[in-house]
């Protein structure tokens, strides 16, 4: 039997965005048919390019002019597609517009949902997902009716698949939302640093980086990485830098997907910090600092004079 | 042919480097060989660096104040060579030893009439002038948590405290290691990393040598054991030598906490190192304005003998483990609370798990061995990192006599300090020595 | 008004995890307070010092163990607790239908907290199942919250720093997020005063959820750290930094 899957395509400023197609991808299985849906965007602008990955139907979806941009009205709208449509399992982006969009579909669908997979299979209904901290993955089965997959972005390397796609139109403009009303929606210029904790990135800084002014030069980079930036002990005991930064066994103990040392040598008391980092990237001008030997990827060279190339080629995207 | 020193240091923590450098001034060509990836990097790293003269003995006073007047003018001990990584500091605030039940501060007293340290003795508002925060109610006995007594009321109030104003800590234990192993290359010794010894060798009953885990063999007439928490594991590579040692040592694992300053309080610049034994806790400031919380290891703590690898490796599970527990983070954390009532507790542990390497009678092992040539420097158990500098020249000196014939055993050197106007019988630190009852049996010494 | 915060008993994050029985991890190790649920208490008391009549309870799922996180949250100010205690591992389904139930047997929430993900488990979905039961509005990742006429206003925090900005009608679910306030942490007499405080024990079991077709269930553990096998980026800077560059677009997948 068809089965019917749907894929909330997430867009910036009416285009899809590349991290769409590896989700695409991942939702792509024999015997299935492919439901994109589009929440305020024009269905014939996107047809082409979902077309090239294997999406056969296009649910456009309109919302009330002032209901578009709200969590509630855009969930209620999606349950009413995957109703229509006979949809049993739904993929979004675990991005920040998916964390808040996705379990308000599973919460009232009373369905099953995993946040931040990476592989998913849909005949056996497996899924895999990272646990602890990064220190575990955790295969889950999800059950139920309709199960729901928040997909980390980027995760799966999209594959084109050509297919044809007809245009279904979903008339939303009647759904509201009494309770919870959008005062305003985020700017996407904002000077707030990402914390330490949180940041996908960090580029840390140890006694390789001289004085507190060559940090500037990391928060430069940060910023281009969408990431935060830290600092070991030394760096902190000389007081370049607040103690906030400080990562480490008496620091903060962080998990980023990159961790990017700079002039860092490595001690046991700053891995007991980052050790779970994803991967770790080290640039150091002394080739037997401890980092050396310990991370995915190396540069013997001043970090001083690397990173602000670094900035320069980030800047070029 | 395998390479030939004068002398192996297997270790280059903040004792083995000292030797090393010492070694080297008397014209031994030394090698330290250690199994991390720089100097300090073991436990060392771990130490709290605290540098005060309070000691049961008055050779133990004398020997941590001898020490003191190295950590002063460290720059003159290095013989002003630069180290890239910058120096490490000794930071003075001064040194309160709260008059408690839980130390024998009159014995104390006695011994810094005896050496020569200067002290002041406070009475309770003094001490609250000094450190506004504190609550001078006395908690004793030592307590744990979970036990309901730990929260009763407390009635009887504490005697005052005596101030030593000589006395801190290092800002950076592994890299003070780090400076005293370049002042050695400057004299001419080696170092190698990331190098871990599996044998000591010896030949007709003499030390020879040793042998690297990847096979690599080295020569040299003199090994010295400084190998920290993996010592007694060193002593079993030397043929004879564990079994003639009557003190043994051992790896025992032991938490240090952080914990922020309450609010309003600048501990960072305006606060003491602090004994405070009717607590059963020692503090000092660290870097964000924290409180690092040593323990005493009062009788009613846990102790947990390890297996220095597995430790490291993160291996042997809740307690045994190198990751903090949350009993000994409120044990600890909360007993400074009891003395200073407006020290906010996070729910989540901070702070340094390492080993120490602890002796039989918590009394270091400076000695020869009944294997010739082969020399240690161990037991070392959390109180020796202000005597690093002393203990680094006594023991070249012990093995420059016994080299040149000096039977130890039988006449023991007379260790003359440098700066202290006195001797110390070396004798005290040896390994056929009965357990010394007079120890404190714990990091005081 | 009575104020609800959830709370999880969770591995420490510097733990040293041990997968046991192919999907389980050894417990024998440090748990804490979920860190984000730290936010939710710090919040809710923040709340009280206004409201002198407000109740904080918390209310968390756990093994008896849970107990100590209960604990911790009552020294930081809540009023008391309410353990759930289950032996087993729920998913979030089950547990938001345990603390709706819990919630609304105990009283009457104006306010309900959780934290926006747990550290161990890391669904970030639990607040919106219990706002769908109990028909409150949900808003997560709550970086600032304002409780106006009856009304509740929110920054909820997207990545970078941008927040969007949201009004719920009271009662509503508030997912704290890092950035809503600095933890309050108790002093010593904090936990001697919280020692009165009275936690109640209700058996999971004795709940009678109702079961589900829905549900997530872990078949498998892995370690996901591996030994890391150290490459060297040879050239000049601007090379290195192509480079680097590159591997952070492809193998890394964060720009």
């Amino acid at each position: 039997m068809m089965k019917n899957i749907g894929i909330i395509i997430e867009l910036d400023k009416g285009r899809i965005k590349e991290t769409n197609f590896g989700m695409i991808t991942l939702a792509r299985a024999k015997d299935t048919e492919l439901f994109a849906v589009v929440v305020d965007a024009d269905a014939e602008i996107v047809k082409e390019e979902l077309e090239s990955f294997g999406i056969t139907k296009i649910v456009e979806v309109s919302l009330a002019e002032d209901q578009q941009k709200n969590p509630v009205v855009r969930a209620k709208a999606i349950i009413n597609v995957i109703k229509e449509y006979n949809i049993c399992a739904v993929f979004g982006l675990s991005t920040a517009m998916g964390k808040d969009l996705l379990p308000r579909i599973a919460a009232l669908l009373k369905a099953s949902l995993v946040m931040d997979c990476y592989a998913v299979d849909i005949k056996q209904n497996l899924v895999k997902t990272s646990q602890y901290s990064g220190k575990t993955s955790a295969t889950i089965k999800a059950a139920g009716d309709v199960l729901i997959f928040g997909v980390r972005p980027n995760a799966i390397e999209p594959v084109k698949a050509s297919s044809l796609a007809e245009i279904l139109k979903f008339d939303g403009t009647s759904l509201i939302s009494k309770d919870l009303k959008v005062i305003k929606t985020g700017d996407t210029d904002t000077s707030e640093n990402i914390s330490l904790v949180e940041a996908d990135v960090i580029i840390a800084g140890g006694r390789g980086m001289k004085n507190g002014e060559n940090f500037t030069i990391l928060s430069k980079c940060a910023k281009k990485l969408n990431g935060a930036v830290g600092a070991s002990r030394v760096a902190v005991d000389a007081g370049w830098v607040p103690y906030s930064m400080q990562v480490g066994q008496t620091g903060e103990k962080v998990s980023p997907l990159v961790y990017i040392a700079c002039g860092i040598s490595g001690s046991v008391q700053h891995f007991a910090g980052m050790k779970t980092s994803g991967m770790v990237i080290a640039i150091n001008k002394d080739e037997n600092a401890a980092i050396m030997s310990n991370c995915d990827y190396y540069v013997k060279a001043d970090a001083l004079e690397i990173i602000p190339e670094l900035i320069k080629h980030l800047g070029n995207d | 042919m395998n390479k030939k020193y004068d002398a192996i240091i297997i270790g280059a923590g903040v004792i083995g480097c000292p030797i090393a450098y010492e070694l080297s001034k008397m014209g031994y060509k030394t090698l330290n060989v250690d199994k991390l990836a720089d100097a300090g990097e073991g436990s060392t790293a771990g130490s709290c660096a605290i540098v005060r003269a309070h000691y049961s003995t008055a050779d133990g006073v004398a020997m941590a104040y001898e020490g003191f007047k190295y950590w002063l003018d460290w720059k003159k001990y290095l013989d002003n060579v630069e180290d890239e990584k910058g120096l490490a500091r000794y930071m003075n605030t001064g040194s309160i030893l709260i008059k408690s039940q839980g130390h024998d501060w009159k014995k104390v007293q006695k011994n810094y009439d005896e050496v020569g340290v200067q002290y002041e003795e406070w009475d309770n508002d003094k001490i609250i002038e000094m450190v506004p925060p504190a609550d001078l109610h006395e908690f004793w006995p030592v307590m744990r948590p979970e036990d309901p007594k730990f929260f009763d009321e407390p009635t009887k109030e504490l005697e005052g405290a005596i101030f030593c104003p000589e006395g801190g800590y290092v800002n950076d234990p592994a890299l003070s290691a780090h400076n005293i192993m370049r002042a050695a290359e400057a004299k001419g010794a080696e170092f190698i990393f990331n190098a871990e010894v599996v044998d000591v060798r010896s030949e007709n009953g003499k030390t020879a040598g040793i042998t690297l885990k990847d096979g690599t063999q080295i020569d040299a007439g003199i090994v010295v054991n400084v190998g920290g928490p993996h010592s007694f594991m060193v002593n079993k590579m030397a043929e004879g030598v564990w079994e003639g040692c009557n003190i043994k040592t051992k790896a025992l694992r032991h938490e240090v906490m952080y914990c922020p300053s309450p609010e309003g309080y600048d501990y960072l610049n305006d606060g003491y190192h602090m004994s405070d034994g009717d607590i059963g806790c020692y503090v000092r400031p660290e870097v964000g304005n924290t409180f690092l919380i040593g323990s005493e290891d009062p009788d009613c703590d846990p102790q947990e003998w390890v297996d220095p690898d597995d430790f490291y490796a993160g291996k042997g599970g809740h307690g045994k483990d190198n990751v903090l527990t949350d009993e000994q983070w409120k044990a600890q954390c909360y007993r400074l609370g009891q003395r200073i009532p407006t020290l906010q507790v996070p729910n989540q542990p901070k702070g340094v798990v390492d080993l120490y390497d602890c002796s039989d009678d918590w009394i270091p092992v400076y000695d020869k061995s009944d294997l010739p040539g082969f020399y240690m420097a161990i037991g070392t158990s959390g109180n020796q990192y202000k005597n690093a500098p002393v203990v680094g020249r006594m023991m070249a000196e012990l093995i420059d006599a016994c080299e040149k014939g000096l039977d130890h055993d039988k006449e023991p050197l007379q260790y003359k300090f440098q700066y202290t106007d006195r001797s110390t019988d070396v004798g005290f630190f040896s390994r056929k020595r009965e357990i010394n009852y007079n120890s404190s049996f714990s990091v005081n010494g | 008004m009575q104020i609800y915060v959830c709370v999880k008993h969770v591995p420490d994050s510097a733990a040293n995890i041990t997968i046991v029985e192919k999907n389980h991890i050894d417990e024998n190790l440090t748990f804490l307070l979920n860190p984000y649920d730290e936010h939710a208490v710090t919040e809710a008391v923040r709340i009280k010092d206004s409201l002198p009549d407000a109740e904080i309870i918390v209310v968390c799922l756990g093994k008896d163990d849970a107990q100590k996180t209960l604990r911790s949250a009552l020294a930081m100010g809540a009023d008391r607790g309410v353990l759930i205690e289950s032996n087993k591992n729920h998913d979030s389904i089950e547990t938001a239908q345990a603390l709706k139930t819990v919630i609304e047997q105990d009283g009457n929430p104006g306010l309900i907290f959780t934290g926006r993900e747990s550290i161990d488990a890391e669904g970030m979905q639990t607040m919106f199942r219990i706002g769908a039961l109990l028909d409150f509005p949900v808003a997560t990742n709550v970086v600032k919250l304002d409780i106006e006429a009856g009304r509740a206003v929110v920054d909820s925090a997207l990545s970078g720093g941008i927040a969007n900005t949201y009004e719920m009608s009271l009662p509503c679910v508030i997912g704290a997020g890092r950035g809503l306030n600095t933890p309050r942490y108790p002093t010593f007499p904090d936990v001697v005063k919280s020692k009165k405080k009275s936690i109640k024990k209700i058996v999971f079991s004795d709940l009678k959820i109702e079961s589900l077709a829905a549900g997530m269930n872990i078949v498998e553990l892995e370690p996901l750290l591996q030994e890391r096998e150290p490459k060297e980026i040879k050239g000049d800077a601007g090379e290195v930094a192509k480079k680097i560059v590159r591997i952070l677009k492809e193998e890394a997948k964060v720009i």
